[in-house]
């Protein structure tokens, strides 16, 4: 039983970090900023979802970390199932604080695409050097 | 069939790798001694926050500190993208009148649908938020879900409705600001007694008439719920205003 377990965890360490490489390729390799900005959500995803996975503990009755009823005894075996607390409260925060900052970063596509006409990395380096010959910045 | 190459590399090499690892690995399977500390002390221990959900106890009160911080750096990006799409008075009202496209709207079955589930998302979301220190959830998580509601009406209706009720761009910054304004003030009041910054035990009382409160997380769970919220729908108001509006003031700035 255990031995399953471990194997399906481990399938899914792997999977998660091969996401993370596809999604650090698009990061750095779509000239789309749009492309970049999706690729950099998943980058993040991925992320959070790693740290969850640290806390967690290979035994059969898992539980989360919520205290079933308000006695001693239920204490002991609370202790003995529940899963680290501690990567799930910093995943809160990450998660929602990584939505506002990728808010913020579409906020700043949109803004680029309307001053330049482009989300084309590499054509919005040409414009920039065409802008600052011209004296026009 | 090309395509799938790479795919079926990928998941062989996945399967195998875990094939041969899988009994090297260390067996996870104990706690970690600080994880142990908080499962232990949240509720009955020394070091209690008075909370059955230890999370949230390690959110508003272990690490308190932390989650502070964090939502100083919310408040920054949500700032930074009002900068970014910052409009001067005369634009702002011009954004707040109806474009013609926007008069008849949606079918009559999306409008009465988005009515009755809107009504349920703000109560789901207060639940989420107000249960916090019982069960999963929280100031975030009901934030998040908060944000939704505004979202809906956006895309059912438009922008319109929501500002011709009152819900404007100011509204949204000034529930924020409370929101805001109300975590600093909770995590100052425990110096006034002579304790410490953000001190949940025994400063505030973990019982108000019969129910569990926990202290002060039900507080930061409320205040972080309206700013995260709040924020969220600012954003969103600013993201809705038509591509062609925005246009308009570009060209008439350029033109000056």
């Amino acid at each position: 039983m255990n031995e399953v377990i471990t194997f399906i965890w481990t399938v899914i360490i792997l999977s998660l970090i091969a996401t993370v490489i596809i999604s650090l390729y698009g990061i750095a390799r779509r000239p789309n900023l749009t492309k970049k900005l999706i690729a950099l959500t998943i980058f993040t995803d991925t992320a959070n979802l790693l740290v969850v996975l640290l806390g967690y503990r290979l035994i059969y009755p898992v539980a989360p970390p919520v205290l079933p009823s308000f006695s001693k005894e239920a204490l002991q075996t609370f202790v003995k199932t529940a899963v680290d607390p501690l990567p799930q409260a910093f995943v809160i925060t990450a998660v929602v604080i990584g939505m506002a900052v990728n808010v913020l970063i579409a906020f700043a596509i949109i803004q680029i695409y309307r001053l330049y006409g482009t989300v084309d990395a590499r054509k919005l380096g040409e414009k920039q050097s065409t802008l600052l010959k011209e004296g026009g910045i | 069939m090309k395509r799938l190459v790479p795919l079926i590399i990928l998941l062989i090499t996945i399967f195998g790798l875990a094939y041969y690892i899988t009994p090297k690995l260390p067996q996870q399977t104990e706690l970690r001694p600080l994880g142990e500390f908080y499962l232990k002390n949240s509720y009955f221990g020394d070091y209690s926050a008075k909370s059955p959900e230890v999370v949230t106890s390690i959110l508003w009160d272990y690490r308190g500190l932390d989650t502070l911080f964090e939502t100083s750096v919310f408040f920054i990006a949500i700032i930074g993208s009002l900068t970014l799409f910052r409009l001067n008075k005369k634009q702002e009202e011009e954004a707040k009148q109806k474009t013609e496209e926007f008069r008849i709207g949606l079918t009559l079955i999306i409008k009465s649908v988005t009515r009755v589930i809107v009504v349920m998302i703000l109560a789901v979301s207060a639940s989420i938020a107000l249960h916090g220190h019982l069960t999963p959830g929280g100031g975030f998580q009901g934030g998040s879900a908060l944000a939704v509601a505004p979202l809906l009406i956006i895309a059912a209706y438009s922008k319109y409705a929501l500002e011709e009720h009152g819900l404007d761009k100011t509204m949204a910054l000034i529930f924020r600001s409370i929101g805001l304004l109300g975590i600093a003030l909770v995590a100052l009041v425990p110096l006034l007694s002579g304790g410490f910054l953000m001190q949940n035990q025994p400063i505030f009382p973990a019982k108000l008439g019969g129910q569990l409160v926990s202290g002060s997380l039900i507080y930061y769970n409320f205040f972080e719920f309206l700013a995260v919220g709040a924020g969220f729908t600012a954003v969103f108001l600013l993201l809705a205003i038509p591509e062609k509006v925005f246009k308009k003031f570009l060209r008439r700035e350029a033109n000056e």
